[in-house]
């Protein structure tokens, strides 16, 4: 499925990361340069250490570049202040984590609410039963996190992720720590908040089936972007892994 | 396993510190409050070894009167006995000695030296003497009637020089003198910051005491025999009449030390139990980290349990932590606390008390007893948490979190409920009729158990407490309400060491309240004048009886009258009677007379209260036989009973009884009826003029004394929140400290709300709501359980005369608010560390 706007919803340009100095110096990214693009599930994929994560959160704010620019709905984070990226965090973007999702004080539906309360931002009601709805939460929402299973968990932080519309989401390998029924039922879900919700999602994750729920998947090795496919399917992402000595 | 616990203690250099921190705090007021009196002690009796030095032999009266609170009044001897003892073989020089109360009023006209609790202002004698401490840095010693020495700290205070005019103020009244010396005693300006005036023997006598009148004789022998033979000599020497009795040098030095000695345990002990006090509540801390600590190391001692380490193992090694951090927190503590006497030495110069300098005693006991207490107490705390720490599961290894299973239990509902209630039923018995002496018992149980049940009430409280928080501050308000709730053992733990000091205050201020509240009604009951002149000397000296005859000559004045209390001894007891005079006592103080007028009070009669009447079988026309310090007697005949005996006491008589005995009597206070339509500003200005005259004495308005009477508590109260503040201080750094190690402990959960939009302001914020919500919770709970055991005290005390209890509303507000500030204050460290979680760290550890 080849995207219908090619507007760009985050972007990497030159991106660079180095960790220590001198002999020391670990290169985590290099001249890494790639464009999200609006209403498109975007995988990354690579080996172990292969920069990953580091990209991922240099793009969403909670890490700084050494070197290039991280750009957001048009703006470059590196000019903005603590309490701006702050707000950006919470307006624009919207986080999955592989685990540790959730506050445990806090109910499933104050979960669910909690970027938005932190904005004292009521939010679209009808937008939010909607992803509650289709997360299947209902008879969950004044239940704690440690009264929900794991998958019921992540289906909390992708509603959570979803419930401010923020213009991307990152999901660092939401479905990590899920057995396979479970993983495939939170990636549906996120493919059809891109499909009937348009929503842009950035996925990374080292598991080819995962993968291909995605449009577009890019590959790192040892912190450069080398290969890049599109409407992937598992077997063909197998192949290539296989070949660029995965 | 002792290398284990090593590298854990080392390994958390933050947690070492925090966890010493309440260890410090503790024994720093232990080893500071034992520093200071052990200073103080030494340094009045080296001023006192000083007194005597050149002492050989000490003459004084045999008739002494208890006077209860350890107080002592000694009679006079007459000075003729002096030439006696001049003639003894063996005696170089004897010189008389007075020491009587005498002020000296500084060039404005005000008095120098302080009122009331302030060192004492003595007037004594100045001449040639081998054995006088005193020696005349400028000029010379005074001689004849109208001439004065004075110390050099109040001729530098008053700005005096030799051949200025000196108004002094004695019992006789007031007088001017010529100042001709100003001495100095030993190397120090002023003995402990007292002011003297001296003049010579005859003056003295005549103007201080009674002509002919001393208090003692300083005898120093020519050293051809011992001190004791010389005692022996003069005794002998002197006749039994005089009733006299001759100590050494050394038996009056010791007995002086000796006095101040007890004087000084007495503040000594009352350091010393707030210190513990103290140290107490710091143990809650000890034992609220110790707790924290073995829950964030859980899954740490599980691994070592899985991996083979035995229960004992990790028990001991958790104890071994404890002793490290005991006694490393003592020995810091104890350093701290030495640092504490030096700034208290401090406040005692600052308040002008000038102490001969002499060091700071660190004694051996006090070095021994901060570091065995500092330990055992920190070591007693962690057992409990250790004993938990070696049960841990291995399982526990695999679980994802380290939280505190908190889920108090059903054995701790029932022996939280059990405590209160047999405390309760104690104090149900006391106030039925029980000794008072169960009451702390009673007390104590209630306390154990509402800090048992702690953990059952804490949930409940705090959100509770926290439901404002969670309405206005929107989401982090309601997460700092479930913060509070999440672990309500830790929550109670750290809110318990408020409970207590909050507790005690607002007992206190409860109890201080009732007493201000009864002395309010029983003054505005019984005082019916317009105005009072009132004094804060107390015992030793106080206004001329001569001020209120003055006062009645005033055209602006219907009537005024003086009253004082005089020392005796009734059936071989010490007493105060209350003397009046009954010519103008009418209308003016109001002692509740029972079929008697104020006229029947004849210098060979007596009143007495109705309930000593009752209870001693003193019916009216009996005899009441009375000794007067000086060793007379007077058979009064009661001629009266009264029913108000809050001021009066229990005996009154007529002042110009002892008018033919050697006992000198100062009024205490002064109550004026103002002749009707005259402005008060002219009254006002005719009776301070009258009283300026005196130098002695302040007038106040009907309203102000009443007011003041009712302030001396204040003082006390001063002087025993200040004793609490240091439970405070403690109970405040435990909330900072658990705040911390909740911070670290939430790192995650803190970066993940960083990660999803949480600002830093609302991180501050969350963080600063938690504490004011544990805060408000222990101060909540203190002023229940305070005004509870303020009322049950103030209802044992009726038999003292305490009738009503009064709520202190105002004050409970002001614990409230303070309770609420504390919490902010508390949180500005723990809610900066908060913001700094770095978010990508908190993210990635697992
Ligand atoms: N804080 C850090 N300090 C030093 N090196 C770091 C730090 N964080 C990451 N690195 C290094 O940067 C490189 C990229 O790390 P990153 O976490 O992005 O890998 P990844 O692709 O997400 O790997 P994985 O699939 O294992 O999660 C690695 O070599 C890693 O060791
Ligand atoms: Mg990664």
């Amino acid at each position: 499925m080849t995207p219908q706007t090619t507007t760009i919803a985050a972007s990497a340009i030159s991106a660079t990361k180095v960790y220590g100095s001198g002999d020391d110096a670990v290169y985590a990214l290099r001249d890494v340069s790639v464009d999200f693009y609006e209403g498109q599930f975007t995988a990354i994929m690579g080996p172990s250490g292969s920069g990953k994560s580091t990209l991922m959160h240099c793009i969403a704010g909670l890490d700084e570049l050494s070197s290039g620019s991280a750009i957001i709905d048009g703006t470059d984070l590196s000019t903005l202040k603590d309490k701006e990226l702050t707000e950006l965090r919470r307006e624009k973007i919207g986080f999955v984590f592989q685990s540790y999702n959730l506050v445990p004080t806090l109910t499933a539906n104050e979960n669910i609410r909690l970027p938005l309360m932190l904005g004292n931002n009521k939010g679209d009601e009808v937008w939010i039963q909607k992803v509650i709805d289709t997360v299947h939460l209902q008879d969950r929402l004044t239940h704690r996190p440690s009264e929900l299973s794991g998958g019921q968990q992540q289906r909390v932080a992708v509603a959570r992720a979803l419930a401010s519309q923020p213009r991307i989401i990152f999901a660092d390998e939401p479905t990590g720590n899920l057995d396979s029924i479970t993983g495939a039922e939170i990636l549906t879900f996120m493919r059809k908040a891109v499909d009937d919700l348009g929503q842009t999602i950035v996925m990374v994750t080292h598991d080819p089936v995962a993968a291909a729920y995605a449009d577009r998947i890019i590959f790192l090795a040892d912190g450069h972007v080398v290969n890049e496919m599109t409407e992937p399917t598992a077997d063909r992402v197998l192949d290539l892994m296989k070949s660029i000595g995965h | 396993m002792f290398h284990i616990a090593l590298k854990g203690i080392l390994g958390r250099k933050a947690r070492l510190i925090l966890t010493s921190l309440a260890v410090i705090l503790g024994t720093s007021f232990l080893a500071g409050t034992s520093v200071f009196s052990d200073t103080l002690n030494r340094t009045f009796d080296n001023l006192f070894s000083d007194v005597f030095k050149n002492v050989d032999a000490y003459v004084r009266s045999t008739q002494v009167i208890e006077a209860g609170f350890g107080l002592e009044e000694r009679q006079r001897i007459t000075a003729d006995i002096v030439s006696l003892v001049e003639k003894v073989p063996g005696v170089q020089d004897a010189s008389p000695d007075i020491q009587a109360f005498a002020r000296i009023i500084g060039k404005d006209g005000k008095p120098l030296g302080s009122d009331g609790q302030g060192p004492p202002t003595f007037g004594s004698i100045g001449e040639e003497f081998t054995g006088a401490l005193w020696s005349t840095a400028e000029g010379k010693w005074p001689v004849g009637p109208t001439e004065v020495a004075i110390d050099e700290a109040s001729a530098k205070a008053g700005k005096y020089i030799i051949g200025d005019t000196v108004k002094v103020v004695a019992q006789s009244g007031s007088r001017e003198f010529t100042l001709v010396g100003i001495a100095s005693y030993g190397d120090v300006r002023s003995p402990g910051g007292a002011t003297f005036a001296l003049f010579d023997s005859v003056t003295a006598s005549e103007f201080l005491t009674k002509p002919g009148y001393i208090d003692a004789i300083l005898v120093s022998g020519d050293g051809s025999i011992s001190d004791t033979k010389l005692s022996e000599a003069i005794q002998a020497a002197l006749p039994s009449t005089a009733k006299t009795e001759t100590l050494t040098g050394a038996q009056i030095t010791a007995e002086t030390q000796d006095q101040i000695g007890s004087a000084l345990d007495f503040f000594g002990i009352l350091l010393k139990t707030f210190s513990f006090i103290a140290l107490g509540v710091g143990c809650f801390v000890i034992y609220n980290v110790f707790s924290i600590s073995a829950a964030q190391r859980q899954r740490e001692n599980a691994l070592l349990r899985a991996i083979g380490a035995s229960r004992k193992q990790i028990t001991r090694a958790m104890l071994i932590e404890a002793i490290v951090v005991g006694l490393f927190g003592s020995i810091v503590g104890l350093i701290a606390g030495i640092g504490l006497s030096v700034s208290l030495s401090a406040l005692l110069r600052a308040v002008n008390i000038d102490i001969p300098s002499g060091g700071l005693v660190v004694s051996q006991n006090t070095v021994t007893s901060t570091v065995i207490i500092g330990l055992i107490v920190t070591v007693l705390s962690a057992i409990l948490p250790a004993r938990r720490a070696g049960k841990v599961p291995p399982l526990a290894a695999m679980r994802a979190t380290a939280l505190e299973i908190a889920e108090p239990g059903r054995k701790r509902l029932y022996a939280g409920l059990l405590s209160i209630a047999l405390g309760i039923a104690i104090i149900v018995a006391v106030v039925a009729g029980a000794s008072n002496n169960y009451l702390g018992i009673g007390i104590l149980f209630v306390f154990i158990g509402t800090i048992v049940l702690g953990p059952i009430i804490a949930r409940p409280v705090a959100l509770f407490l926290g439901r404002p928080a969670a309405r206005f501050r929107g989401i982090t308000g309601v997460m700092a309400r479930q913060n509070s709730a999440r672990n309500p053992k830790r929550t109670s733990r750290t809110a318990s060491p408020v409970l207590i000091g909050v507790a005690l205050v607002a007992a206190v201020t409860a109890l201080a309240a009732s007493i201000k509240g009864q002395i309010d009604d029983v003054f505005t009951a019984q005082f019916k004048g317009d105005y009072a002149i009132s004094t804060d000397v107390r015992g030793f000296g106080g206004l001329s009886p001569s001020l209120a005859v003055d006062l009645n000559e005033l055209p602006q004045v219907e009537k005024a009258t003086g009253f004082g209390f005089l020392t005796v001894k009734i059936d071989g007891k010490g007493q105060y009677v209350t003397t009046i005079d009954p010519a103008t006592v009418d209308g003016v103080f109001d002692i509740g007379l029972i079929n008697a007028k104020y006229s029947d009070l004849t210098t060979d009669s007596i009143f007495l209260s109705e309930s000593y009447s009752l209870r001693k079988n003193l019916p009216m026309e009996s005899t009441v036989t009375i000794t007067l310090g000086d060793a007379t007697e007077r058979e009064l005949t009661v001629r009266g009973l009264y029913e108000f005996d809050e001021l009066a006491g229990n005996f009154v008589v007529n002042r110009a009884m002892i008018a033919k005995s050697s006992v000198v009597n100062f009024d205490v206070g002064v109550y004026i009826v103002a002749k009707a339509g005259i402005p008060d500003g002219e009254v006002q200005a005719a009776l301070d003029k009258a009283v300026k005259k005196y130098g002695q004495g302040e007038l106040l308005t009907k309203q102000e004394y009443i007011n003041k009477q009712s302030g001396q508590v204040n003082q006390l109260l001063g002087l025993i929140y200040g004793l609490l503040l240091l439970s405070i201080i403690i109970a405040f750094v435990g909330i900072i400290i658990t705040l911390l190690l909740s911070v670290f402990e939430r790192q995650r959960e803190l970066g993940l709300l960083r990660a999803v939009g949480m600002t830093r302001s609302q991180v501050r914020t969350t963080v600063r709501w938690e504490s004011v919500i544990t805060s408000l919770l222990g101060a909540v709970l203190g002023i229940i359980l305070g005004i509870g055991l303020g009322w049950i005290i103030v209802f044992t005390l009726k038999d003292q005369g305490l009738t009503s209890f009064k709520l202190p509303i105002i004050p409970t507000i002001v614990i409230l608010v303070m309770s609420f500030i504390v919490g902010l204050f508390a949180a500005i460290y723990p809610a900066w560390r908060a913001t700094r979680v770095n978010i990508l760290d908190a993210l990635n550890t697992n």
